[in-house]
Parts: C-alpha cells; structure tokens; sequence
C-alpha cells in the first residue's frame, strides 16, 4: 500500500506546528471544523494601551467570513 | 524503558561476532536484532485498547528478551573464546581496534561497563552487520550509530467511523473534508500525529521509536473508542523508517555519482544532496556535503544500520581533503 497520497496535503504535513505551540505556549485545545476554528488557551494576557487583562482560560472561536475572520471571546 | 545491565533491545543480535552466524537462535537473526517486539513473536491480540496493559506488554517482552540474551551471550562468550584461539592476528587486531570503536558505541548509547576478566561483552558491535571477511584487516565499524527521527506505521481500528463526530468531540483534531479525507489527530506524548480514515485505518507519523509508534497509535485509539466507536487494534505494522547521522567529515559528492552512477543520482541545481539508492537492504540515503546523511525506507530499524555500514567506507573514500 502507498501512503504517499497524504504527502501531498498540507493537512497532512506533520511539522506538528500545532503541538509546538501546544508545548511552548499556553494553547490548551485546538479543533477545526467545518470551516470554524476553536482554540482553548490558558494564562492569557490581553494587553491594550491603557489596560492589562489576565486570563486563566480564554475560548476562541473563529468563522471564515467573506469580508473578515469574526472572532468571539468568552 | 530502562535496561540495568545488557544491550538495548535493537543491539542484542549485536553482542558478539557470532551473533549473526549462531545457528538455532532465529529471533535474533542478523536481518532483524531488534523487532521482537512486533513480528518474531505469536501476536497478542489485546483487545484491550488500555495504555497501562501497552506498557506492561512491552516491559514483559523486554525482559523476555534480556533472559533470552543472557543465555546467548553465555553460548556466544564459549564460542568466543574457542574462536578467537584459532583466528589470525589480524582478526585480533580488528577487534582490539572496534573495541576502541566500541568505546563510542559506548558512550553514545550503553551505560555498562564490562565485568572484569571477561571478554568484552561487545567487541565488535557493528560488524556482525556486515559480511564477515577475515582476510581483509581494518574492516572496523564505524563507531556512530544513526539516530532514528521519525516512524511512520499503520493500523486497522476494524470499524467506520464518523469523522464530524470525531473531530466535534476530540480534542486537537482537525477536519477539513473539501481539503483532505481524514481527521488529524495530534497528542502531546509521545508527540505524533495521527491521520483518521472513515473506514477505520488510521496513519501514525513522528514517533521516534517502534514502541512509541505503537504506544502512539493505542493511544489514538483508545481516543476514537472512548467517543463511542467499537475500536480494535487489528494489523499494526511499521511502514517507513527514518534515520540520520553524521559521518563528520566533508565528503566529495561528485566523485560518489562518478563511480557509483548506478545507484546515486546527484543534481545540484534541484537538491543539494545526493541521492544513493542502495540495493540490499533497499534503503535511500540522501548524502549531503556535510557529511550528514538521512536514510530512509526501512521496516525495521537493522536496515537502517546495516545500510550505513555498507555506506560508510564508501564515504570515507571519498572524504574532501581541502
């Protein structure tokens, strides 16, 4: 059997950037379905001009829209 | 996965000279030193998917396997001591001079010293790789032993399986149907990547090992079988193997493809590494300037050595001298 078909997808390009950021930063979960991505991070800080926000979980949940990505935090 | 006093698992055929020519010792056959683990022995079929039993399993064969090297070794050293009596000199000197070599076979991986008044327990620890020509002195090993990068293995989980449920309910997966057919799956230890079929087979690729490979593809396993799935373990097998090492030294790579064009293929304006399609065992290195060279093609981990020992005196042949 030939597993060479997978080679060629990015998808299945196993440089595991993912984990890397699952091992050096705080991202805890990532899924990615039906065209919608859905992150868990951890220890986040939201860091504006004014203001410093820190975070123990921060879920993320980004559509792919026509104009621009919409992002909702929770 | 600790070894107090004999030879990792994928070295033990590699105790002696001999150890490759012992009759009547058929798992440890020069083709195949390590391995035991997955093909010689019956098939356990668990059907148990737990990571515990995995683990349990593989120290039980391990330790089958250092009994059974002690009693090979014990046969090996009578039949040492016999031989060496009645080799030449030179067949001395080889020894004595991959005992040197040995000393880095030591360093890099093995923690044991040998006993006292016995013969070193690895005089030898590549050659028997090697076919074995007495007549020709100074066919040392090379002493570097390569490093294994990345396994990639298969398995048959024996079910179909809903990818939009798998990849709603797991956690780091991905699914992207228009892009690709299958739910990449990630997890953290041993660090992998698995690729998820519909029809049940799965993809495992990065582990470092055979064991961690296995243990890997468990783990994904046990994953789809806690989200519901009748998942089994069914014909797990060890496709590709990935090695690399460096000889340390810089080598001629036009002078390689002039005198061995059957088998290289070098074209610097496309890859700065040639290409050796070695025929026994059928393995491909990639050969750099260097001295890096990458190997690839394996099933099991002997061809990657072996292949670099049939490699290795042709690259000192052709070592860069400015």
């Amino acid at each position: 059997m030939a597993y060479q078909l997978y080679r060629n997808t990015t998808l299945g390009n196993s440089l595991q950037e993912s984990l890397d950021e699952l091992i050096q930063g705080s991202l805890n979960t990532y899924r990615f379905c039906d065209n919608v991505w859905t992150f868990v991070l951890n220890d986040v800080e939201f860091r504006e001009v004014t203001e410093l926000i820190k975070v123990d979980k921060v879920k993320i949940v980004a559509c792919d829209g026509k104009n621009t990505g919409s992002n909702t935090t929770e | 996965m600790d070894q107090n006093n004999s030879l990792p698992p994928y070295a033990q055929g590699l105790a002696s000279p001999q150890g490759a020519m012992t009759p009547g010792i058929p798992i440890f056959s020069p083709m195949m030193p390590y391995g035991t683990g997955l093909t010689p022995q019956p098939i356990q079929n668990t059907s148990s998917l737990s990571i515990l039993e995995e683990q349990q399993r593989q120290q039980q064969q391990q330790q089958q396997q250092q009994q059974q090297q002690q009693q090979q070794q014990q046969q090996q050293q009578q039949q040492q001591q016999q031989a060496t009596a009645q080799q030449a000199t030179s067949q001395q000197a080889t020894q004595v001079a991959s005992g040197q070599a040995s000393q880095l076979f030591h360093s890099q991986t093995l923690t044991t010293a040998p006993l006292p008044g016995a013969t070193p327990l690895y005089p030898s620890p590549l050659t028997p790789m090697t076919p074995i020509t007495p007549a020709t002195p100074a066919s040392e090993s090379s002493g570097i032993v390569p490093q294994l990068q990345n396994i990639v293995s298969t398995v048959n989980l024996g079910c179909k399986l809903d990818l939009k449920t798998i990849a709603l309910r797991a956690r780091n997966a991905e699914y992207n149907p228009k892009r690709f057919a299958a739910v990449i799956m990630r997890i953290r230890e041993p660090r992998t990547t698995a690729l998820i079929f519909s029809s049940g087979k799965m993809v495992c690729t990065g582990a470092k090992s055979e064991e961690q490979s296995r243990l890997a593809a468990r783990k994904y396993a046990r994953v789809v079988q806690k989200l519901g799935f009748p998942a089994k373990f069914l014909d797990f097998k060890i496709q590709n193997m990935v090695g690399s090492c460096d000889v340390k030294f810089p080598i001629r790579l036009e002078g390689l493809v002039l005198t061995h064009q059957q088998f290289s293929s070098y074209e610097p304006e496309l890859f700065p590494g040639l290409i050796y399609r070695m025929i026994k065992p059928r393995i491909v290195l990639l050969i750099f300037v260097s001295g890096k060279v990458v190997l690839t093609g394996a099933k099991v981990r002997a061809e990657i050595y072996e292949a670099f020992e049939n490699i290795y005196p042709i690259l000192k042949g052709f070592r860069k001298t400015t």
